[in-house]
């Protein structure tokens, strides 16, 4: 069928072409810049710098410790979220009462744009003295806590914000796998005298397996990329507390106005970033 | 068991509240007068005011010109979007297509690319053709996230219509556009709905690039809301009111496609492409 490949191809091509331009092209630009000086407050030293970016990232603290704090961040917002959504899915499947009610109140975390979370998070429930957490902290006698102030629990907000706002997602999804499961299997299973605990380890989770791992993935690709909520509740600080790669990135390119450098981090990012596609498309094979 | 049921219930009941809070809290907010905003400890009784919407869209800090950008960026991104997604959606689900799984990661690769390592190349590149701050320039780059997100979404749609429904049309070429037009696009009509909302939801939250690439003409409406915070001061009130006319749209968006939002957020991941 000589024709319908060549009808496919004319329905393919533009969508091919527009997304080579506009993603592949500037990528391989971004490797470009990674490998030249380009300093707009200093641009008359401009010029080819040959791994020179790199080669500076070894010695840079900054660096390492946003390296260090990008695996924290996803780690942990990715466990949490797992854990979590996973929790709620179970206990939800268990009470049919207001399942349609949560599930709405579940979509306004996701809805929501990342930077009006952090925005609101920071002056609504975070701030001191009138945010709604340090009043109860206050009413309950643990005294005042200064949550974007500290480096530390700066550091504890941020993961609280994106696992806020993402633990919906990840709730829905096993939801949804839960729901679609074989009721007979564990007919047969409650027959056997299986414990729920039992249940859980031995029928659940197995058959959950699929679900869990495009959550983890899918969460991981989300917290790599994860900027505008940290940029309005932080802007990474205070110091770099809160600077995961992203974020130290950014300011080194357009605070620093270094783009050659901050190109080299975000070249790293960009392969961290494959790296946990590569999972994907290995997962999708294996299916 | 009765005493579980209860334990349960309030564990969701709980999970709700703090689901919807910052939402609520904001709205709540958003009516207060500058005063009550710093009124400790916090006051669920106060007397609600319009002031904070009335200045947030037509006083001095007016967030009107930002909504009409965003609605311009987002609006033309949507277009764009499906007028080249839907061609190659349905080649891709439906056709005999070269080196169609190849392509398919393709697409799904480009998805998954840190905008962060897109913002830098495309600061440079549009400064040098001098389209910053312009909407051309914004669209090209919203692209980058909502072409592939959309060309994923719509193949799981179409390929859950019914093979046999189109093989009646697929006669000769011209059947097949028939088949495209009359067929396929008619039976996707909901498929192509939710993946219009996903893309302009997804254009309208969009914050890195515009903030980078945009300016004094193109402000969308997540940039604007860091107009009511200053070093000095910030203005509470008025942010949660700005926040809740900016975010209105896709908190109805949202509770429009309810039901597709899991597919929506899966895309790519579940089913798909190159499976023929």
């Amino acid at each position: 069928m000589r024709g319908e490949r060549r009808f496919a191809l004319a329905l393919f091509l533009p969508a091919l072409l527009l997304l080579l331009v506009t993603t592949t092209l500037p990528l391989v630009y971004l490797l470009w810049t990674s490998v030249q000086r380009v300093d707009l407050s200093m641009p008359w030293l401009s010029g080819f710098a040959g791994l020179e970016n790199y080669a500076k990232l070894g010695g840079d603290r900054r660096f390492w410790s946003s390296l260090w704090l990008t695996f924290v961040y996803t780690g942990t917002t990715v466990a949490l979220q797992v854990v979590v959504g996973l929790g709620l899915a179970l206990l939800v499947m268990q009470v049919r009462l207001g399942q349609g009610l949560l599930r709405v109140a579940a979509i306004l975390p996701i809805v929501l744009a990342p930077v009006v979370a952090g925005l609101f998070w920071r002056s609504l429930v975070l701030a001191p003295d009138f945010g709604i957490l340090d009043f109860a902290t206050r009413a309950l006698g643990l005294g005042s806590f200064n949550w974007l102030g500290d480096p530390q629990l700066a550091l504890v907000s941020v993961i609280a914000i994106h696992t806020w706002q993402w633990t919906p997602f990840a709730f829905l999804v096993l939801l949804a796998s839960l729901a679609a499961l074989p009721p007979d299997i564990y007919e047969a299973a409650r027959l056997d005298r299986a414990g729920p605990w039992q249940r859980f380890w031995h029928i659940t989770l197995p058959l959950l397996r699929p679900a869990i791992v495009i959550v983890v993935i899918l969460r991981m690709v989300t917290a790599l990329s994860a900027f505008a909520a940290i940029f309005a509740a932080t802007g990474g600080g205070p110091g770099s507390a809160t600077e995961i790669l992203n974020l130290y990135a950014y300011r080194l390119s357009f605070t620093e106005l270094n783009l050659g450098y901050g190109a080299a981090v975000a070249t790293v990012l960009l392969f961290l970033t494959l790296a946990v596609s590569f999972g994907l498309f290995v997962f999708r094979k294996t299916r | 068991m009765k005493l579980r049921h209860a334990v349960l219930l309030a564990v969701a009941v709980l999970m709700m509240l703090v689901w919807t809070f910052p939402v609520l809290w904001g709205l709540l907010t958003s009516l207060k007068t500058e005063r009550d905003v710093l009124a400790y400890p916090p006051t669920v009784i106060f007397e609600p005011t319009a002031g904070n919407y009335r200045d947030v869209l037509f006083g001095a800090t007016s967030i009107l010109p930002n909504l009409v950008s965003s609605v311009i960026v987002s609006g033309l991104t949507t277009v764009l979007t499906m007028l080249f997604a839907i061609p190659a959606a349905y080649a891709l689900s439906r056709l005999d297509l070269p080196f169609k799984r190849a392509s398919g990661f393709y697409v799904l690769a480009t998805q998954m690319l840190p905008p962060v390592g897109l913002v830098i190349p495309y600061f440079l590149l549009l400064r040098r053709i001098g389209w910053t701050d312009t909407y051309q320039g914004l669209v090209l780059v919203y692209l980058t996230f909502a072409l592939p997100f959309a060309i994923w979404l719509l193949v799981s749609y179409f390929e859950e219509i019914p093979r046999e429904m189109e093989e009646a049309a697929l006669l000769d070429r011209a059947g097949r556009w028939r088949a495209l037009w009359h067929v396929i696009l008619p039976q996707a009509r909901g498929g192509i709905a939710v993946t219009l909302i996903f893309v302009f939801l997804n254009s309208w939250n969009e914050f890195l690039f515009a903030v980078v690439l945009g300016g004094n003409t193109v402000r969308t409406v997540t940039v604007a809301m860091f107009n009511f915070i200053s070093l000095e001061q910030t203005q509470w009130a008025r942010l949660a009111a700005a926040a809740m006319v900016g975010m209105a749209p896709v908190i109805a968006l949202g509770l429009i496609a309810q039901r597709h939002i899991v597919k929506g957020l899966t895309v790519g991941a579940v089913k798909g492409g190159a499976r023929r």
